[in-house]
């Protein structure tokens, strides 16, 4: 397990007249090299839960681990900074952290925080930026004059110079036009399969965590409902309906296939997969 | 936040209900009547109206202790200044050739209670008041001054401006904090180029962030057809009442108290 939540509470202005329970008793357990999304409504604590992640919040109650880190209300964890390096964290609007004269020494700045020496960390953030597209003329360029697509990608690379383990991401296509939130997903997807790093995701794109997620976690007024593998989850019209959850678009078109009579065979989790599986059907 | 000073308690108390104009003129009616006086009966008559207010406005005591503890140290620095400067009044205590006299302690505590008077009656002014009320307040006792052309409502509707952008800011600092934590940014410990760097890294995105915010609302209140100087009408009017009256002359009686005991006592 990567990271394990053990009844874990957090309370925010605890002991004042503004106290509010944001998370309560959340048991949770998550996978390593996984893609796991998170989904709820606003306000069902799923920020609050990721900026425990990464010790920016510590538990009122209760305790977390995270890989080799144990977290235990109360009680003091030394190397919270090297947690960071290990748990990457891109927020919501990321592009509001970028601060440096230039693009590249921006996106330096993170794994220069973590000790690592000047040219090596021009030199992963070459690669960072590379990864998420920005081409090589803009490197020079001040990251506050780019388009707020770009900004985004700056800000996104400059958590994967930092190359963490775990990469979590707190609504990373907000604001985005479809493509530029499609490119981010497949990159983050790519990076998931190719290099192996567990994903988490916070978003309220049901369609996107359809396509791309392995397990989705429910949560629900600072609880967590439940946790399932995305297909099975999806098909739980009971708990959709409890939830009000939108079905993705592929679910309910797969739905009307279905009540046509028409067979599918296998999870055909994107259009792709579908519109093959459909020709391969209707040549039979 | 551990900040209580000048902080809305949203309570539902007599005092959060009464008129932000009356608690506005008692507030400063109230502060003469804190240093006008020497007499010791006026302070145990000032103190007993500030536990009176603070037991009125539901603020529990612990809060309002709070507010004191950033004085401890300056209380402690005066009372060692007033005993290295005054020699006068008895001698109280003497050692190593040094004495400390009656006054030196008697003026001391005096501030102090002068000091620890002005929080509280300060505190509950906040603590009762909403920053819109109180703008709006300051708004309405400044009026008059729009006879010398002093731009009352401009003045007015910046204060509010500024007020509902302090925790949109303090939002956006913790979140920009938070980013750059990320990224390793160590904000309580290294040296002073790695500091210097770290709050840079939190400022520029801040400046950044606070423009585009202001050209955003300026764009919001001129789609809305603001017109700075135009008359507006309000959707919340003050109305003075009988408990406002009565919290203004109590305060007022008070005054008067303390400027008895200045001439008689």
């Amino acid at each position: 397990m990567a990271i394990t939540f053990k009844s874990l509470s957090y309370i925010y202005d605890k002991g004042t007249p503004f106290a509010h329970v944001a998370l309560d008793k959340i048991d949770l357990s998550l996978e390593e090299g996984k893609v796991t999304a998170l989904i709820g409504e606003t306000g069902s604590g799923k920020s609050t839960l990721v900026e425990h992640l990464n010790a920016l919040l510590l538990p009122s109650e209760g305790e977390l681990e995270i890989l080799d880190y144990k977290m235990v209300a109360g009680h003091k964890t030394k190397g919270l900074k090297m947690l960071r390096k290990k748990v990457g964290l891109v927020f919501q609007f990321s592009e509001y952290q970028l601060f440096e004269e230039t693009i590249l020494k921006d996106v330096a700045f993170g794994p220069m925080n973590f000790g690592v020496t000047p040219e090596e960390a021009q030199k992963k953030a070459v690669k960072a930026l590379k990864l998420v597209g920005i081409s090589e003329d803009l490197f020079n360029n001040s990251p506050l004059d780019l388009s707020g697509g770009q900004k985004r990608r700056v800000a996104i690379a400059g958590i994967l110079a930092i190359e963490p383990d775990i990469i979590v991401l707190d609504e990373p296509t907000a604001g985005l036009d479809p493509k530029g939130a499609q490119d981010i997903i497949s990159l983050f997807m790519k990076i998931n399969r190719q290099y192996g790093k567990t994903i988490i995701i916070v978003s309220h794109d049901n369609d996107m965590v359809y396509n791309y997620a392995d397990e989705v976690v429910l949560m629900s007024k600072g609880h967590v409902v439940t946790k399932k593998e995305t297909v099975e989850f999806f098909d739980d019209d009971a708990l959709l309906d409890e939830y009000g959850i939108l079905r993705p678009q592929i679910v309910m078109f797969k739905k009307m296939l279905k009540d046509i009579g028409f067979k599918l065979k296998g999870e055909n989790r994107t259009l792709e997969d579908l519109s093959k599986t459909i020709v391969k059907e209707v040549r039979r | 936040m551990n900040l209580v000073f000048g902080k809305y308690v949203p309570l539902n108390s007599v005092l959060h209900r009464v008129d932000p104009r009356s608690k506005i003129i008692a507030l400063f009616v109230l502060l003469v009547a804190i240093f006008v006086p020497d007499s010791w009966w006026a302070y145990l008559a000032l103190s007993l109206f500030c536990i009176l207010l603070c037991a009125l406005s539901k603020i529990s005591a612990k809060t309002v202790l709070k507010t004191f503890k950033p004085l401890i140290f300056m209380m402690v620095f005066l009372l060692v200044i007033n005993c290295l400067s005054i020699k006068t009044g008895d001698v109280l205590a003497e050692a190593f050739g040094f004495a400390v006299y009656s006054d030196a302690v008697f003026n001391t505590l005096k501030t102090v209670v002068r000091l620890l008077l002005m929080i509280i009656i300060t505190t509950v002014l906040t603590a009762t008041t909403k920053p819109l009320d109180l703008t709006l307040g300051i708004e309405y006792l400044l009026k008059p001054l729009r006879v010398v052309k002093f731009p009352v409502h401009e003045m007015a509707m910046m204060i509010s401006i500024a007020l509902r952008f302090i925790p949109t800011i303090i939002e956006e600092t913790m979140r920009i904090m938070n980013a750059q934590k990320s990224r390793g940014v160590d904000f309580e410990e290294g040296s002073l180029k790695e500091k210097i760097n770290a709050i840079l890294s939190l400022i520029v995105p801040l400046f950044s962030v606070a423009f585009e915010r202001a050209y955003e609302l300026a764009d919001a209140m001129e789609a809305r057809g603001y017109v700075p100087g135009n008359a507006r009408t309000r959707y919340k009017e003050l109305k003075f009442g009988f408990i406002d009256a009565v919290y203004m002359l109590s305060a007022i009686a008070i005054l008067a108290f303390s400027i008895f005991t200045k001439i008689y006592l």
